[in-house]
């Protein structure tokens, strides 16, 4: 009897083990990937997910080690106010070519594509969100005075680019898609004033049925800019 | 009994399962195969209770040794190209299909036996 026991208490648990294999597996693969039929694809699309796994390791050893940076130059620069003076220097000069996080108050404006039947419309292009369209309602935000604006967590940088990449668009190198979060950050009653009537937000709500809503915030967070920015070509003029 | 302690730790592994996290792509080929392995053992361990040939050590070793084993041997064909896991595939599901085939055995003739007695009894 004690041995029945036993066997039981073994089988039970080895069950259990291989089930809760089993259910990770199909919920990490139902994740990552539909199952292709053509060999050739399923390989490829294992590699990119590969890489993207790799990519984003590497990213997240880059922000630890920057993180070890800055902590290094606080514990090295604490006694001394010279080296204190350039700290805060250099920590001004980041924040304004956008290489912190920063936060304060601003607006956040969510748009989406238009919800109209594409089969009713003369162009079904006008129903969906441009390049140029992001790039108008940024240029609005910077003429209200909007001191950061980050798009779907992209900050946008002096070297920032927003271009047409099919049926998505890429800030920054990085793909972005609908629907669109630009978080601003600066005094929020002047950005507000993006809504006024016959502006961009109000063109593309009522001539083009897209989905805007723009959200006054007290307390946005807008995220570095994770890439680098080198000057080759440019010098200082003396 | 022992199929009472089945039910009970898969339905407990489903739970924890379901909860657990994901793991990243790049081990989920190895832990299909480790799945099949340790299926391939569980059914065994069934079949050879239902034999009445069950050996604990025999058992457990086979589990983690053979979930181990086509782990290195997918590794190795990936380090070569070749796909050595799908050999270990064919070996397993053929054995899981053997001892699928004791068990189902083993239980039809016992039913067919009881139906039996049943009309003796009632004839007689």
């Amino acid at each position: 009897m004690t041995n029945k026991k036993l066997i039981s208490i073994v089988l039970g648990v080895m069950c259990f083990a291989l089930t809760v294999a089993i259910c990770i597996q199909v919920r990490s693969v139902q994740n990552s990937t539909t199952v292709s039929q053509s060999y050739e694809e399923s390989n490829l699309r294992a590699e990119v997910l590969r890489y993207q796994e790799r990519y984003e390791n590497i990213l997240k050893d880059i922000e630890d080690l920057n993180d070890e940076i800055n902590k290094q130059i606080d514990e090295a620069t604490q006694e001394n106010s010279n080296l204190e003076d350039a700290q805060s220097q250099i920590k001004e000069g980041n924040m304004i070519i956008g290489t912190t996080d920063v936060s304060g108050p601003g607006v956040i404006i969510t748009l989406d594509d238009s919800t109209t039947d594409p089969t009713t419309v003369f162009n079904p292009n006008d129903l969906l969100l441009h390049d140029l369209d992001i790039l108008s309602v940024v240029n609005e935000l910077k003429n209200t005075g909007a001191e950061a604006i980050s798009i779907n967590d992209q900050r946008l940088v002096t070297t920032s680019s927003i271009q047409c990449g099919g049926a998505i668009i890429n800030i920054n190198g990085q793909r972005v898609g609908a629907p669109f979060e630009i978080k601003a950050i600066g005094l929020p009653e002047n950005l507000s004033n993006l809504e006024r009537p016959g502006g961009y937000l109000d063109d593309l709500r009522e001539k083009y049925q897209m989905q805007v809503k723009l959200e006054k915030s007290n307390n946005i967070t807008i995220p570095r800019y994770s890439g680098v920015i080198t000057f080759e070509h440019a010098k200082t003029v003396e | 009994m022992v199929f009472i302690a089945i039910l009970i730790g898969c339905v407990l592994g489903a739970i924890i399962g379901i909860n657990a996290p994901v793991i990243s792509y790049t081990y989920s080929s190895y832990l299909a195969i480790a799945i099949i392995a340790a299926l391939d053992s569980v059914f065994g361990g069934i079949s050879s209770v239902i034999n009445k040939n069950f050996d604990l050590k025999i058992f457990i070793s086979g589990f983690f040794g053979n979930a181990i084993l086509a782990i290195l041997l997918t590794i190795l064909g990936q380090r070569l190209n070749v796909d050595i896991y799908l050999a270990a595939i064919v070996v397993f599901v053929w054995r899981m299909f053997m001892n699928l085939g004791t068990i189902r055995r083993y239980y039809v003739e016992k039913w067919s036996n009881k139906i039996k007695e049943k009309k003796i009894k009632k004839n007689s």
